[in-house]
């Protein structure tokens, strides 16, 4: 055997690196979701402690005497009585608390002894010794957590405890959960040291105040000992989670993690290096242009370079060829040159590593900035399934009448920034509110929520009030609600009215309340998403899944704070699904993602569609309307299918302008398998009139580009000539578009959406099939088809292949799910959107691709359980400056 | 009373109610008010470039009070991706581009002016904003919209109907179930009471509602009190009262676009329907209703086939038959194709008799803001009193300036009581945003349009 010929102390000294190395890959990283506030105590000197959880706005502490504090390596020794508290109301804490019902408490500390007691404060959210919404505290040898719910005293008592001898003067992991269903538990040193149940809502906390630690409020409960860590969330980690935080160790939290460090390289990527890249550079430098052989819409491409060799040198900006051409103006070369501000954030980005997240930079994802929080208020069909869920009665016809109808905006109609109202709307609220209440049984409805027919209001009315606005308001009333409301049946008490009457005004009045007519949620915050609460969930599960309100059973699971988890959501969602409610909602999504309401004013000209009137054009809706079903309710296929499945609905009419032949009176199922060139929405007469009386190539390519691909094009550049031009012999309509792709200056655009409409030029502007056009011009069917983000088109022969392509590709499936989900949070998506559609289109097809699997997929994500915030005070946003100016 | 074109003159209910007893007390001064004009299709700039020898001609009676200025690039759309007739439009009062379909970038400047004027909102009984106007097309809102708050949503409901307009200014509402009946009536105040005080909250300090939501329930709660002023504030309406206005002739809604192909109108049946809606909302501001708002003549991109006559006092100017000359018919065959054919060196006589034809209707509104009815308390009329800013989308049909396709749109504003200059044409050569942000500095706004950061550049010569 040879000798080793390496030198003793380089073996040891490998061992120790190897050691090294393989006691940081066994360290447990800490739980960072929806970690709220987060304190590590790394300053060494000084008044202030830090929040490093890097959620909103950090929640920074001071120490009132520094003198009676010790900064050690990595923790505060507190020596003598002190107050160590935020400057002012821990609104993030308490905000995110109340909403998510739900907490973790967690503390490494070093007691400096056993005898404590008071409890001795180590974390609290309280202002005095009595009154509290959160402690954790050390009561001699024991940990002692109080939390105050709408079922404990505002002291929080009865508290939860560990087992006695647990607090000693070691180093100790202590942590408080509490779940939103009310199981609470307290852990030391990762194992489980007490528990209970703690039911109730935290509406009642305290929102004055402060976050402290080390002492009361009122400076009487200091507790004495080292700090290393405190850290709060707005869950409950589970068992294993509380575990692997004590693997983490005390120290933990103090440097990034690595995988904290590529997660915000992600997200600085994601947030503002793809939207730049995609303004300034992928008009020319994608998929489809590749201008100088440079592809940057995709990673592996941008990395590889041009013809000209590489462009990004990760870690080394000065080397980059990408970053030398924008620093010296040489690119764009269309547009402007990037500010100094882009130009900084696109140097630190290759400086940082190039980091990229995804595949490919979609420019449909940055085509709009960030969206606004809009409350929504209930479309006219959301507000008559409403009033017939809540109270009984069927309102539709007065309410089309009398309601002001919705504007379609971004390509739906409950776009939340367009539902605005006007003095109709008022008038109309009012009308049907006093028009329900005529045809309701009152004293029967009442008779739900309350026995009593006492004019009571110091008594019975209240509880009535209570219990009756909770149904109608979806989710509890607040104090003020409720005295608001009271007062209305002590007007009526004293203009010597009845219990029947005083009920009906009441309910009259809740019909036009803000939490009736919007969907009022907790949007203020820190900026950050946040959970929603149980009621806040319920509701939107319930108008995205059946677009109306909440059933008995939907509202008791969350009166019990039952829905805080995936599963639970996802189970409700499964059995609403079976409800006739969420197939009327799901056409609701079709017509208007279709713009099926287009057919009722469609007016082709009569010299060449003799034929049409506006019973077809009914017939063509509900054609669609009854081919959606059968593919999403009736055959639970893929959604995907809608496009070329083999059958169809259709009146004998109908029928007829086909070419069919009609099967029987009314709208009969037709089998197209043997018909080739139908199959699939858009072979359907709802979306072939889309382009107008010539069956515009342009428009229809537009049509399937944006709704059917998610794609994005921009407005022709000015100077163009967009007159269309007139068919004739010899010019077909694919004649004319193919001129207009050998052009240059068009074909950068048209390519990518017009030759898609090749696939359809059989289909007159009416959808009828012919194989010569009206100037006796033969048409064809063959095309090309250019995915977003492909550079290679795909070809087909035949429209029914142009058909199965579409049906077989991700995109497609995509822009289902996309639009799904903006009709699902009533507003248009946006970058910030992107991670969580990915996410929900890939849980959704994963399961199958129906539409059960895409509607309990979106409800079961964050987009539907969290909720972007909007921080008070944004100084530097003239538009939020201009909302709070009123 | 009405003068309208129509055969029928009409009157109001309400009407001599209001006259003697406004919604507020009588002001010292005449008030701050600021409307936009919008009319679609755009004037070419070498047609303006003619002055009131040309398509102007109309507007030559009002010269002395109007400032018109050419050469204002009215947004930045050098770039690609700007469609000259939506985004042109949604920018003509904002001199922004639009933020999606029904969004445009900021606030319009009437709004921005009514913001700096009423912080705190308009007089009781006040409609805050009145959105009006006959148009057609309506793809996407704004088209036809020209009134929007500075989130770029749009400020009030348009009314596209006189009938509507009507009723939205001086109508007083019903109370369902109130009856005649003193104690009822009583009742629902109370709840009405109880309602108002829900919404206050959700705009208030402790809502638990964002910025823009607080907003939205505030306009809300706005209305409420109209409601409630109408409802229960107002006398009733006396016996020998006039009708309402008839019924509107000409399709609305769904029906009058339909999908995208445009739709067969008479000269007389556009402008009596126009002339009527330009009545009421004169009448609007004469009694003092409203204050602030838009008014559009034809949306932008507007698509209607035209046949009739056009008479200018004793001349005949044209006889419009839009889908004959043109021989196409659906949207090939509309006005809006002669836009597109536009070319300087040819005589354009279509176009030319559709744009001098929206600057009489034009005209005729602003004329009926200048008669014995419009005299405020100094003594000059409103036209004089008040800044109207008259503005429409790229007049150019992308023929005439590759680069700036949406320079030398037309613009005309009023003086706004000698805050500006009047009775010139000018070649003002500037952004539409320093144009507009010089007349807020003249208004007395302090707060400015577009982005944050930008410099403004004073354009003094549109001021006295």
């Amino acid at each position: 055997m040879q000798p080793s010929r390496v030198p003793p102390t380089w073996v040891f000294l490998l061992a120790i690196v190897l050691v090294a190395a393989s006691r940081t890959r066994v360290r447990a990283q800490r739980v960072t979701n929806d970690l709220r506030a987060l304190y590590t105590f790394e300053a060494g000197r000084g008044k202030q402690v830090l929040d490093r959880s890097g959620n909103g706005r950090p929640l920074n502490l001071t120490i009132e005497k520094p003198s009676a504090v010790r900064w050690l390596k990595n923790a505060l020794q507190i020596r003598a009585a002190t107050r160590i508290s935020s400057r002012g109301p821990a609104t993030k804490l308490i905000d995110a608390l109340k909403r998510t019902r739900a907490v973790t408490v967690e503390a490494w500390i070093r007691p400096a002894h056993a005898r404590q007691e008071g409890p001795a404060r180590i974390v609290t959210i309280s202002s005095n010794a009595r009154v509290r919404n959160l402690t954790l505290g050390q009561e001699l040898g024991q940990y002692d957590a109080r939390l105050r719910t709408s079922t404990t005293t505002v002291n929080g008592i009865p508290s939860l405890s560990t087992q006695p001898g647990t607090a000693g003067m070691a180093l100790a992991h202590v942590v408080y959960t509490r779940t939103s269903s009310g199981a609470a538990v307290i852990y030391v040193d990762g194992k489980p040291s007490g528990s209970r149940t703690l039911s109730g809502h935290l509406t009642n906390w305290d929102s004055r105040f402060r976050l402290l630690l080390g002492n009361e409020g009122s400076n009487d409960r200091p507790w004495l000992g080292t700090i290393h860590l405190v850290a709060i969330y707005s869950r409950a980690l589970t068992a294993q989670e509380v575990a692997r935080n004590h693997r983490a160790g005390s120290t933990a939290g103090q440097r990034p993690s690595a995988e904290l460090v590529m997660q915000k390289r992600q997200q600085f990527f994601e947030k503002r290096i793809a939207p730049l890249l995609s303004r300034h550079c992928l008009d020319c430098h994608d998929s489809i242009a590749g201008k100088g052989g440079l592809d940057l819409s995709r990673k592996a491409s941008a990395m590889k370079g041009g013809k000209s060799g590489r462009v990004i040198v990760a870690g080394r900006s000065a080397g980059s060829r990408l970053w030398k051409r924008v620093a010296a103006d040489e690119m764009p070369r269309q547009g402007k040159p990037l500010s100094a501000a882009d130009k900084k954030l696109l140097r630190q980005w290759i400086d940082d590593g190039a980091t990229w997240s995804g595949d490919l930079i979609d420019p449909v994802v940055y085509a709009r900035g960030a969206q606004g929080i809009w409350v929504q208020r209930l479309t006219v069909d959301e507000y008559i399934e409403t009033v017939r869920s809540a109270v009984g009665v069927d309102i539709s016809e007065p309410a089309r009448r009398l309601l002001p109808q919705d504007v379609r905006a971004d390509g739906f109609s409950n776009t939340a920034y367009n539902l605005g109202v006007d003095l109709k709307h008022i008038e109309a609220y009012a009308k049907l509110a006093a028009l329900t209440v005529e045809r309701m049984n009152v004293l029967k409805f009442t008779a739900r929520f309350s026995r009593s027919r006492k004019l009571s209001t110091d008594d019975t009315m209240r509880q009535l009030v209570e219990k009756m606005g909770k149904w109608l308001l979806r989710g509890p009333l607040e104090e003020r609600e409720v005295t608001n409301y009271s007062g209305i049946a002590t007007t009526v008490a004293s203009g010597g009215g009845d219990f029947r009457e005083a009920a009906s005004f009441l309910i009259e009045a809740m019909l036009q309340s803000p939490r009736f007519i919007y969907r009022i949620e907790y949007q203020r915050g820190d900026g950050s998403p946040w959970p929603v609460n149980d009621h806040e969930l319920a509701t939107r599960l319930s108008y995205i899944i059946w677009g109306g309100p909440p059933d008995q059973r939907l509202m008791q699971a969350a009166d019990l704070g039952q829905l805080g988890t995936r599963e639970r959501v996802t189970a409700e969602a499964t059995r609403m699904l079976t409800d006739p409610r969420a197939v009327s909602q799901s056409a609701r999504f079709v017509t208007q993602w279709l713009d099926l309401d287009r057919l009722a004013n469609l007016k082709p000209d009569p010299g060449r569609f003799s034929g049409f009137d506006s019973v077809l054009a009914g017939d063509m809706r509900r054609e669609t309307l009854a081919f959606f079903n059968e593919v999403a309710w009736k055959q639970k296929r893929p959604l995907s299918e809608l496009l070329n499945a083999q059958f169809t609905f259709a009146t004998p009419r109908l029928a007829r302008h086909y070419g069919l032949k009609p099967q029987g009176p009314g709208l009969r199922k037709y089998d197209l398998s043997s018909v080739a060139s139908r199959g699939g929405l858009l072979t359907q007469g709802a979306t072939l009139s889309i382009g107008g009386d010539d069956a515009s190539m342009v428009t229809r390519g537009l049509f399937i580009l944006q709704d059917f691909l998610r794609g994005r094009i921009k407005e022709p550049p000015p100077g163009v000539d967009t007159t269309p031009v007139p068919l004739k012999a010899g010019l077909s309509q694919r004649v004319v578009s193919e001129q207009r792709l050998s052009n240059v200056a068009c074909a950068g655009c048209h390519r990518r959406f017009e030759t898609i409409a090749f696939g359809l030029e059989k289909f007159d502007g009416l959808g009828r099939f012919q194989q010569v056009d009206e100037h006796g011009n033969r048409l064809r069917e063959d095309g090309t088809m250019l995915i977003p983000g492909d550079a290679r088109p795909q070809s087909f022969k035949t429209s029914a292949e142009l058909m199965d392509l579409l049906a077989g590709n991700d995109r497609v499936r995509q822009t289902i799910t996309w639009k799904l989900a903006q009709f699902a949070v009533g507003r248009p998506l946006d970058a910030a959107d992107a991670g969580t559609v990915r996410s929900i289109h890939q849980a959704a097809w994963k399961a199958g691709g129906r539409w059960t699997d895409l509607v309990t997929a979106l409800v079961s994500s964050d987009l539907v359980m969290m909720t972007r915030t909007q921080p008070d005070i944004d100084k530097g946003g003239k538009r939020q400056r201009d909302d709070d100016s009123k | 009373m009405l003068r309208g074109t129509g055969t029928a003159t009409i009157g109001f209910p309400l009407l001599e109610e209001m006259i003697s007893t406004p919604a507020h007390a009588a002001p010292a001064a005449a008030p701050v008010r600021a409307f936009n004009v919008f009319f679609g299709l755009g004037i070419p700039a070498p047609l303006q470039a003619e002055g009131f020898d040309g398509v102007l001609e109309p507007l030559k009676p009002l010269a002395r009070k109007l400032l018109i200025m050419r050469n204002v690039d009215q947004v930045r759309c050098d770039e690609k991706g700007i469609n000259a007739h939506y985004d042109g439009a949604t920018g003509a009062f904002t001199a922004e581009p639009p933020d999606g379909e029904a969004r445009a970038g900021g606030g319009s400047i009437e709004q921005m002016v009514r913001r700096g004027h009423y912080p705190q909102g308009l007089p009781r009984g006040m409609v805050p904003t009145l959105i009006g106007g006959t148009f057609f097309r309506r793809s996407r809102v704004g088209r036809y919209v020209h009134s929007f708050n500075p989130d770029g949503t749009v400020a009030a409901t348009i009314q596209e109907k006189p009938r509507d307009l009507f009723e939205r200014v001086f109508g007083a509402v019903t109370v369902a179930g109130g009856g005649a009946d003193a104690r009822r009536r009583r009742l629902r105040r109370s709840i009405l009471d109880s309602v108002l005080e829900d919404y206050r909250f959700y705009t208030g300090k402790r809502s638990p509602l964002g910025g823009l939501s607080r907003r939205r329930v505030a306009d809300h709660l706005d209305r409420i009190r109209e409601y409630e002023q109408r409802a229960f504030a107002m006398k009733h309406k006396k016996k020998d009262s006039p009708p309402l206005p008839r019924r509107s002739m000409i399709p609305h809604g769904g029906p009058a676009d339909p999908g995208g192909q445009g739709i067969d109108i008479t000269l007389a049946e556009l402008s009596t329907e126009w002339r009527l809606m330009a009545d009421l909302y004169a009448l609007a501001i004469q009694t003092d209703r409203t204050r602030f708002g838009s008014l559009t003549f034809l949306a932008a991109g507007e698509r209607i086939r035209m046949t009739g006559d056009y008479r200018y006092g004793d001349r005949k100017i044209w006889k419009f038959d839009d889908a004959a000359q043109q021989n196409a018919a659906g949207d090939k065959g509309c006005s809006h194709e002669w836009w597109h054919k536009f070319n300087e060196k040819r005589k354009n006589e279509a176009l030319r008799a559709h744009a001098h034809m929206k600057m009489r209707e034009v005209a005729y509104f602003l004329g009926r803001l200048d008669d014995a009815e419009s005299r405020d308390v100094n003594g000059r009329t409103i036209l004089d009193n008040s800044m109207i800013t008259i503005s429409t989308e790229s007049g150019d049909g992308r023929h005439n300036d590759p680069k700036r396709e949406l320079s030398g749109v037309f613009h005309a504003i009023t003086g706004a009581g000698g805050r500006f200059k009047t009775g010139e044409i000018l070649d003002v050569g500037a952004e539409g945003l320093d144009v507009y942000n010089t007349m807020l500095a003249g208004m007395g706004v302090t707060d400015r349009m577009g982005p944050e950061n930008r410099p403004m550049r004073a354009v003094d010569k549109i001021r006295r």
